[in-house]
């Protein structure tokens, strides 16, 4: 029909149709987009079964034990008889890594994140976003493999000397800058010019003197640290921390973009630097989208398994004292992953199902953190497109 | 095919079409009858009102050039009659649109075989990213040619007509995106010419094009005239003088007039029509 | 505050910005810079003659005359080894008793000493493991053996408040006075001749399956695995994610069922790794019985619906990325909307959909915890393409961590791990490269 009409220009009045047909016509297009919605609506129905069946093999644990065991005692004796549930210090365990890896990741990424949007010209950050990409692909078993075989002997082995140099290397330019800042801000109230430019010396020689002091006091007793074994708390949040750093760069470097240039500009005009730029005006303004993204990379350190599977030890203990980085201990993810192969999928006892309960906790928060962070970047876009 | 609605407006009225022809211009044999017919039609963006009650007729093979100044519906209305609007979810109608006669949001136009009847070239220059001849191709291929030797004579016989066959019938393999950007927006409306349409809505086809490639498609435009119903919108006040038979100001929506051109520029009846061609307001 | 201080406080903060962009650079370096090095050992390493000889027996792979004469040469000296072992078991006879046992301990040391390092020595019955019927096949693991051989390690235990410390002591010391004391310096300087080592050029490596739990031979059925998992995942998420991008970004109307299934999107984007494979395991396995127990299936169906929200995600990015004028001037030639889909914003966005693909391949490839208790196995051989409903598969990740962690001789197969992370490193970068060249050259083509 429609190779005649190309040929002359009729004018017929083919574009209306029969009632019949456009009828057709829209059973038609409405089956189409029925089926493209099936397509969509799978991921919803995935969630939905994914809760229900981790939920259902997890329901029988509580009903079997209870909830208190699980959550207060720190006594897992999964295979002894009687069989002890505690998961305290499973549980602690992966929170305490999730925090060590947070305070590693949250300041370098954010600081890169800043750098990457706000700073670098764009020719170098086009050479420096392949470096997180590929920073966020490696597989988490390379970096597991790289934390058990590589890290872990140097730390066990050198991690006194270790802790020493990072200390130094990583606090003395605060430690400086530190000193710089204080002096200067001790001294701004004294109107005497050549007062005021004594005190400023003295203030820098003696803070100077004094952080010195801190500075090799410190690293002594960091050297003197004998790290009893390789595979411990802060061996997985180093690992943990590069892992969960793409996420937060790139996310929050998204919530940096979207702060227009005008508010920058309107510093700037100002007198600000470009640092106090950033600090007082884009940070506040971005620090919503800058939250989701801490919170979207804390979720990935916190449900990651290999790693701390591979290099935290795997001994299911609260380290003595509380904040010791330097112990072994276990992980929610590593328990599942190491405890489902012996636990007795058949018959469905406790042992099967405490693994499942602790899956539920684990898809609970990650479920209830990211429906968190998905309302704070809604509003945050809310609020930069309101203004 | 059903011709539920017969076709009871048209031809138009032969008293008010004279109006819309100059007399110094060269008649066009056959048209003289209404091809396009708006009746008290409106078009909506969800409450707002962005073309109020607008009455016109098109004639048929003549050129018509809509102007006015910026955001007063011209553009909406030109995208209305090949129902370009539906994309935008809040946009609705009342009145009647007529297209030979047949109501153009009746319910059961099919707006497919609609848009094949009524071409339209945009603002922009927008090729797809394929070969010049994938482009012109692109058309007849929707509509069942799918023989290479006709498809072949299609394009030809298209880009002849849009008068860049010369400049690329050695290159009909090329990516279509690496023409500059005059010849993109001629092989744009030969594009559109390939699927045999009646109608050819122009919507400020020059807008983005330097002065020599402008004045080619105005020469394009006076080559079509008399083949198809043209309808441009322009800014351009100029243009509209030199290209079109009859013209429609458009204020806010209303139609202000609609007269031969050289009878709105010349002498136009309305106070307002007469401040904006001598730019009191733009 | 001054505008000296100012002006300092200005440069440290964009120091630090930059600084740490370069620590993760360095990061990246400190991780990937050994396991190259380390990995490409695996297959490129001085290799000795019971290398040769086990390529031989075990793959029928080599050139028998020359490896017949390479033997032979090597016997030559080892025969002298076999010389002074029976002179000195000789020996041992004769002394008395309580000597006899003293030095017959010592004896049976260096004896498994030598056998690591030569392979069975003439009157040892035939050993039961493969690892045992050969010597060392790579030189420097020949020379850390020759090290063993030598000297005995001891462990100080004399200060409670420190760790105990490893020291050495020759054996020649301890047989000094017997025979055997000569034994020592000829195995030191004459290895190289009993070993005949030279560089080799292994591809074997990922071409042959493994020998005796990955002491010897590649890592083919690993590859292989990975492979069917991932390319498997992604024939389930790829179809069905991009047409789910469609309904998105072209079919959608905003309201309170598409905010959900946005939702749900981002949920399952944040759902732990090993949930999925719990989940894999309730649903796929135990409910729906895919398979009876672990399968190939099972773990790419897993995969696959986790690294479905990426694709949709890459996708609708790349609808939306089409120019909306395509979209008019297709209409407007009279195509239907399906038909516009199909013939130009799909072809359009097809780079940028291919781009996230390729990186959700690479994502499937990498993942290990969803597979673990759905399609892995620690050893096995190369699966044929009908058994991926039945059977499982060893894969490179699952490996990784399986030599690593699991292995009862983890240590002595460091080689073989490091290759296989480079294996998989180096496929997962490779993908990820190929997007980042695949989106470069997008955006090069939409800027003109």
């Amino acid at each position: 029909m429609a190779e005649e009409s190309l040929g002359e220009s009729n004018r017929t009045n083919a574009f209306v149709l029969s009632a019949r047909k456009r009828t057709m016509q829209k059973v038609i297009k409405t089956a189409g987009e029925g089926m493209l919605f099936a397509a969509a609506s799978f991921v919803a129905v995935i969630v939905l079964f994914i809760f229900y069946f981790v939920a259902r093999d997890a329901v029988p644990f509580f009903q079997i034990r209870g909830f208190s065991e699980f959550f207060t005692s720190s006594n897992w004796y999964p295979a002894d008889d009687p069989a002890q549930f505690g998961s305290l210090a499973i549980i602690y365990g992966s929170l305490m890594v999730t925090l060590g890896s947070a305070l590693i990741a949250v300041p370098m990424g954010v600081a890169a994140a800043i750098c990457l949007s706000d700073i670098l010209p764009f020719s170098i950050r086009q050479y420096a976003k392949p470096i997180i990409e590929m920073l966020a692909a490696i597989p988490s078993v390379a970096f597991g493999f790289f934390a058990l075989v590589i890290l872990a002997p140097l730390l066990q082995n050198n991690g006194g000397p270790m802790l020493m140099w990072a200390w130094w290397i990583l606090v003395s330019p605060f430690m400086i800058l530190a000193v710089i800042v204080i002096s200067d801000l001790l001294t701004t109230k004294i109107t005497d010019q050549k007062r005021r430019q004594q005190l400023h010396i003295f203030f820098l020689i003696l803070f100077g003197l004094l952080s010195v002091f801190l500075l090799f006091k410190v690293g002594t007793i960091l050297y003197g640290i004998q790290i009893l074994t390789g595979t411990n708390a802060l061996n997985v949040s180093i690992i943990l921390s590069f892992m969960a750093l793409p996420t937060i760069v790139s996310v929050s470097e998204d919530a940096l973009q979207a702060v227009g240039r005008e508010i920058r500009e309107g510093s700037y005009a100002l007198g600000a630097t470009r640092a106090e730029t950033i600090i007082k005006t884009v940070l506040p303004a971005a620090s919503s989208g800058i939250l989701a993204a801490v919170i979207l990379g804390i979720m990935r350190a916190l449900g990651e398994t290999m790693v701390v599977w591979m290099a935290s030890g795997n001994s299911s203990q609260i380290p003595e004292p509380w904040f010791n980085y330097l112990q072994a201990i276990r992980t929610l993810t590593a328990t599942i992953a190491g405890d489902m192969g012996e636990a007795d999928q058949v018959t469905g006892s406790a042992r099967f199902h405490v693994l499942f309960a602790m899956g539920l906790l684990l898809l609970v928060i990650s479920f209830i953190s990211n429906l968190v962070s998905e309302r704070i970047v809604v509003r945050q876009r809310k609020i930069l497109s309101g203004q | 095919m059903d011709a539920r609605e017969s076709s009871g407006s048209a031809p138009a009225q032969k008293a008010t079409r004279d109006i819309y022809l100059p007399p110094e211009r060269r008649k066009i044999s056959g048209g003289d009858t209404t091809h396009i017919s708006a009746k008290e039609f409106s078009i909506y963006y969800g409450e707002f009102e962005a073309v109020k009650r607008v009455s016109a007729d098109i004639l048929s093979k003549y050129v018509t050039a809509i102007i006015g100044p910026s955001g007063c519906g011209k553009s909406t209305f030109l995208r209305a009659i090949n129902r370009m609007n539906d994309l935008i979810p809040s946009c609705h109608t009342t009145g009647a649109l007529l297209f030979d006669g047949q109501d153009i949001y009746g319910k059961f136009t099919d707006e497919v075989l609609l848009r094949k009847k009524i071409g339209m070239v945009f603002q922009k220059p927008n090729p797809f990213p394929k070969s010049i001849f994938d482009n012109i191709a692109y058309g007849p291929r929707l509509h069942g040619v799918n023989d290479k030797k006709k498809l072949m004579e299609i394009v030809e016989r298209s880009l002849k007509k849009a008068a860049i066959w010369d400049e690329v019938c050695d290159r009909l393999d090329k990516n279509a995106l690496g023409l500059s950007g005059g010849q993109q927006q001629r092989l744009c409306v030969a594009r559109t010419l390939a699927v045999e349409p009646e109608v050819l809505l122009l919507d400020e086809p020059t807008s983005a094009l330097d002065p020599k490639a402008t004045a080619k498609i105005e020469d394009l435009i006076q080559e079509l005239r008399g083949s198809y119903t043209i309808m441009i919108v322009t800014h351009n006040m100029q243009q509209a003088s030199r290209v079109s038979d009859s013209t429609m100001f458009f204020y806010e929506g209303v139609l202000v007039e609609h007269a031969s051109t050289a009878q709105l520029f010349t002498n136009p009846k309305d106070t307002m029509t007469e401040d904006y061609i001598t730019g009191r307001f733009s | 505050m001054n505008i000296g201080t100012r002006k300092i406080l200005d440069r440290s903060f964009t120091a630090v910005g930059i600084g740490s962009i370069i620590v993760m650079a360095v990061a990246l370096m400190i991780v990937v810079v050994p396991i190259i090095t380390n990995g490409i050992g695996a297959v490129f390493f001085t290799g000795t003659v019971e290398h040769r000889k086990m390529l031989f027996s075990e793959f029928k792979r080599g050139d028998s005359e020359g490896l017949s004469s390479e033997v032979a040469s090597s016997e030559r000296y080892r025969a002298k080894v076999y010389e002074m072992l029976t002179g000195f078991e000789a020996e041992l006879e004769t002394m008395a008793p309580e000597k006899k046992a003293e030095y017959k301990s010592k004896y049976a040391q260096v004896r498994a000493a030598l056998q690591a390092l030569l392979g069975p020595l003439p009157g040892d019955s035939a050993p039961m493991l493969t690892r045992f019927k050969y010597g060392q096949t790579r030189w420097e693991k020949a020379e850390e053996k020759l090290h063993d051989f030598l000297y005995e390690s001891k462990w100080d235990n004399s200060n409670p408040d420190v760790m105990s410390k490893e020291y050495f002591v020759s054996r020649a010391i301890s047989f000094q006075g017997t025979s055997l004391v000569k034994l020592f310096p000829y195995v030191k300087n004459n290895l190289e001749y009993m070993l005949l080592p030279e560089f080799t050029v292994y591809w074997g490596f990922i071409t042959d399956s493994s020998v005796d739990s990955h002491f010897f031979g590649g890592i083919w059925p690993e590859i292989q695995g990975t492979f069917f998992l991932a390319v498997g995942a992604m024939l389930f998420a790829f179809p069905l994610g991009v047409v789910a991008a469609v309904y998105f970004t072209e079919y959608a109307r905003p309201g309170f069922l598409n905010s959900m299934l946005r939702s749900a999107n981002s949920t399952l984007a944040g759902v732990p790794s090993i949930v999925f494979g719990m989940f894999g395991l309730a649903f796929f396995i135990n409910t729906m019985k895919v398979s009876e127990s672990k399968s190939v299936i099972a773990g790419a169906l897993t995969l696959a619906i986790m690294i479905l929200p990426t694709i949709i995600r890459a996708a609708e990015e790349a609808i939306l990325a089409v120019p909306k004028t395509y979209r008019e001037a297709s209409l407007s030639l009279g195509s239907t909307k399906w038909n516009t889909i199909a013939t130009v914003i799909l072809p359009a966005a097809l780079p940028g959909i291919l781009t996230g693909g390729v990186i959700s391949l690479g994502r499937a490839a990498g993942e290990t915890a969803p597979i673990i208790f759905t399609a892995a196995v620690s050893v096995g051989s190369a699966i044929g393409l009908a058994d991926v409903f039945s059977s499982p598969t060893p894969a490179l990740s699952w490996n990784i961590y399986n030599l690593a962690s699991e292995h009862e001789a983890a240590s002595q197969i460091r080689h073989v791990q490091y290759g296989m992370v480079l294996a998989l490193v180096s496929i997962v970068l490779m993908l990820n490269l190929s997007a980042i060249v695949l989106r470069a050259r997008i955006s090069k083509k939409l800027k003109g």
